[in-house]
């Protein structure tokens, strides 16, 4: 069968912490080392995948001004730019009214992007635009890409331009599992085994779908299984309800399940999972605007001039069209 | 922890993320070439291994990377088994690309995706169609539970493949058969609640619930066209060569007699039943036409082609037929013959010398002799088609002499008609993965009535131009012709198109040993 056990989630997308610590500061490491190099981080994407830094010659004038000033963004930082975009992107999923699958896959499309990317290389609301994109087409729930765009009033040529560097990135492993249905399953488990009446295990799901709501937005779908996180979901909901005894729950289906987790493992997990959650914090405003200033100055789109610069040069270039839009402008 | 420190980083080292570049394999030869893409035979250059490798090509595509390619890598990433077609990996090549001449190819996207499939030597019509071919009952059977399997496990995980035929279904020198090109696959749910559009599965495989317009349907669409190669294989051609979907339902009707409330309830809110009902009754005459089957092979047939998708068999019930059961068993793919592999882009331009030579024959001689055992030249449509004058078409028959030339077993494009998914006029360009254009793409549900445009029956589908040439070699890894309209309904009517199909549609050729 396919399935999560055979599927590409499984055996590649699931890390362990120290690894996905290794990758964030892998990704920001190499955006340190390009704006040493070019002075700028951001990079141009074409359709084709291809991609390139702009050329340092354009900097080149003011080249020793600009190193002291761009400063490049922290770990910490580029996390908090991932969370904003994050909730922008659940946002306008739920504006679009696209059912969870889609939210969950652009979402997990958006984690695993940012595992091989920066956010100083790569603005995260085109990203973030072209996941969603990428999800209706992968979930058979087309919306034109010129409609995804005119409902957040962007430019939908960015989001062709980057859609090849979103699927590349992905590595084409576009199939991805997210905790929904596990939830469901575990419901209907719970139906058979415990005989609950239906309305509280109705609850009981509605709640659990929230908490995966949250989960999904710390970086837990890339550190656990979509079992475990429907799980720790569960269990949030379960504490609000009080339907179920949850501990003999687990029992029941490790015992069924052969599992090769001792229960006390599959307790840790989902403590750390809950941990995520509880841990998880938004940036405050000021963060935010302390951080898209130095973002944007990494990017090269600093001063005035520097932008205006960058405007010809796109202009030139029909393909790529607008990475001139503002920066932070989803705030509907 | 296995944090390197920030400066042991080797961020030059590319690429640090994604896909390997197609500079990792060494392309060989091509061995296919489609309106959208080519097919190449390849050796990986770190391990020797011999593979395939199918281009996405990209251009005039207004929704960005081709949705039927999306579908494609995201159902073969997910299916693993031994009769289905294993994509490897993906590939891109970064830079400009060239053509073989060294010029650019035109292509807006500068780099290229390709898809790295495991290289298989034959496709199962370009192996029949060989000189002299003649496959026996147990490697008939044989054949037939593989792709019985592999079409059980897509549908166990909710895959419908919907251009099943035999240049998809690829053959090694094991024996192994498996199931390719699925360009046209989606995922479907078990409710049937979800409209798919009916403009899928090549036109001679395609089954009468699409024929009749129903949007709603499953597995069943796929185990029609496993009956009409059954059949094939037996019958040594095919058994609905219809050049255009009346023609087509007519010709499932002469067979299988005509659907009604009976033996296909719920046939008359079909949408274009009304328009498509014989008007005179037409009876089942399966058993009587093909009464020299085995009986075994008959029986499991019948249920094959049984009008209702409903009652039509499982793949896995067909899987449990007697025939499979009965003396002679199917044999062991490992005891079949091996057979030399070529491909049709080797020996191209041999043979199309070789054809302007027996054109030029032709001119004299009105029949190649090997017309022998065809069906009658007066047969409605073949006429038709030979009239109807189509762009850049040589005229009928004059691909036959190709099926002289050396052996070319890789998929040629006997051209049946496509699906034709986007009527009205198909640009010579709209095949499958470039059909964005088109409007409807795979998504919807394309009416009928556009299909038709303003040509009259079937023209809309033929007309376009066929560009089927060229599907050449590699078939089943997909830039085959599943969409190729075509300009008729006979073996020699085919295949023409663009010059480049120089084996196109030498039926007659097909299953030889029925000639020789």
């Amino acid at each position: 069968m396919a399935d999560f056990q055979t599927s590409t989630q499984r055996a590649k997308w699931i890390l362990s912490p120290q690894e996905l610590v290794y990758r964030y500061k892998a990704a920001n490491q190499r955006a340190i080392e390009a704006l040493e190099k070019f002075g700028a981080t951001l990079m141009e994407v074409d359709a084709d995948g291809s991609l390139s830094y702009p050329d340092p010659q354009i900097n080149s004038k003011d080249n020793t001004d600009k190193h002291s000033r761009s400063k490049s963004l922290s770990i910490e930082e580029e996390q908090f730019m991932r969370v904003f975009y994050e909730n922008k992107l659940q946002e306008v999923c739920n504006n679009f009214h696209f059912p969870h699958k889609i939210q969950a896959t652009a979402l997990i499309y958006f984690k695993r992007f940012y595992l091989q990317w920066s956010v100083m290389q790569h603005n995260p609301k085109n990203v973030m635009l072209t996941c969603i994109y990428a999800a209706c087409k992968i979930e058979e729930n087309h919306v034109s890409a010129e409609e995804l765009g005119k409902g957040i009033s962007q430019d939908h040529q960015i989001i062709l331009n980057y859609e090849m560097i979103v699927y590349q990135s992905l590595e084409f492993d576009l199939i991805v599992y997210a905790p929904y249905r596990s939830v469901e399953g575990y419901v209907n488990d719970i139906e058979e085994l415990f005989n609950e009446n239906v309305e509280m295990l109705q609850m009981l799901k509605q709640t659990a779908s929230l908490e995966v709501d949250k989960i999904m937005l710390t970086d837990a779908p890339l550190l656990f299984p979509p079992g475990q996180l429907a799980l720790a979901a569960l269990r949030r909901s379960n504490e609000v309800h009080g339907v179920i005894d949850f501990d003999s729950y687990l029992d029941s289906i490790l015992s069924r399940q052969n599992s090769a987790h001792t229960i006390s493992e599959l307790y840790e997990r989902i403590n750390s999972i809950e941990s995520l959650v509880n841990r998880y914090t938004f940036p405050s405003e000021k963060d935010l605007k302390h951080i898209n200033r130095k973002l944007k100055s990494c990017w090269g789109l600093g001063s005035n001039d520097e932008s205006k610069k960058r405007e010809k040069k796109s202009k030139h270039k029909s393909k790529k069209s607008s990475n001139e839009i503002p920066n932070m402008p989803l705030h509907n | 922890m296995a944090v390197t420190a920030p400066g042991q980083l080797n961020v030059n080292e590319s690429p640090s993320w994604g896909s390997r570049s197609v500079d990792c394999f060494e392309k060989l030869e091509q061995i296919g070439e489609g309106t959208y893409g080519q097919v190449y035979m390849a050796r990986e250059l770190k391990t020797g291994e011999i593979v395939a490798l199918k281009k996405i090509r990209m251009d005039n595509e207004r929704e960005g990377f081709p949705i039927t390619a999306i579908r494609e890598i995201k159902i073969l990433k997910k299916l693993h088994h031994e009769n289905v077609i294993k994509l490897k990996e993906i590939v891109t090549s970064p830079g400009p690309e060239k053509d073989e001449q060294g010029k650019p190819d035109g292509n807006k996207y500068k780099g290229g995706i390709y898809m790295v499939f495991e290289y298989m030597d034959h496709d199962l019509t370009g192996l029949a169609d060989r000189p002299g071919m003649r496959f026996s009952v147990p490697q008939i059977k044989c054949y037939m539970r593989q792709l019985l399997t592999g079409l059980h496990y897509c549908h166990v995980n909710q895959v419908l493949h919907r251009d099943i035929k035999g240049s998809n279904l690829l053959i090694d020198n094991e024996g192994n058969l498996k199931l390719a090109d699925f360009g046209l696959a989606r995922s479907f749910s078990n409710d049937h609640n979800a409209n798919l559009t009916n403009r899928v599965i090549t036109l001679w495989y395609r089954p009468p619930e699409l024929l009749l317009g129903s949007t709603k349907y499953g597995p069943a669409v796929d185990m029609w066209s496993v009956g009409c190669i059954f059949a094939e294989l037996l019958h040594g051609k095919p058994i609905f060569p219809g050049k255009d979907e009346p023609e087509q339902l007519n010709k499932i009707f002469e067979l299988c007699g005509a659907p009604d409330e009976v033996n296909w309830p719920g046939v008359s809110k079909i949408p274009w039943y009304n328009n498509f009902k014989p008007t005179r009754p037409m009876k089942r005459r399966l058993r009587e036409v093909f009464r020299h089957f085995d009986r075994h092979a008959l029986e499991l047939l019948e249920k094959m082609l049984t009008l209702d998708p409903s009652q039509r068999i499982s793949a896995k019930d067909a899987l449990d037929a007697e025939y499979f059961w009965t003396d002679p068993l199917p044999c062991d793919p490992k005891s079949l013959p091996k057979y030399e592999s070529s491909h049709e882009f080797q020996t191209k331009k041999k043979r199309q010398q070789q054809r302007q030579h027996e054109e030029t024959a032709k001119r004299q001689k009105l029949q190649h002799p090997q017309h022998a055992r065809l069906p009658p030249i007066q047969q409605s449509g073949q006429a038709h088609a030979q009239m109807r004058p189509v762009p850049n078409q040589p005229i009928h028959g004059s691909q036959q002499p190709v099926a002289a030339g050396p052996s070319h077993h890789f998929g040629k494009p006997r051209g049946p008609p496509g699906p034709g998914r986007y009527p009205g006029g198909n640009p010579p360009s709209g095949y499958n993965h470039s059909s964005r254009g088109g409007g409807q793409g795979g998504y919807g549900n394309t009416q009928y009535a556009q299909g038709r445009g303003a040509a009259p029956y079937g023209s809309g589908n033929m007309s376009g131009a066929g560009p089927r040439g060229g599907a050449g070699g590699g078939g089943g890894y997909g830039v085959g012709a599943p969409n190729y309209p075509q300009n008729g309904p006979y073996p020699g009517s085919s295949g023409t198109g663009r010059g480049s199909n120089v084996m196109g549609g030498n039926r007659n050729q097909q299953y030889g040993w029925q000639q020789q």
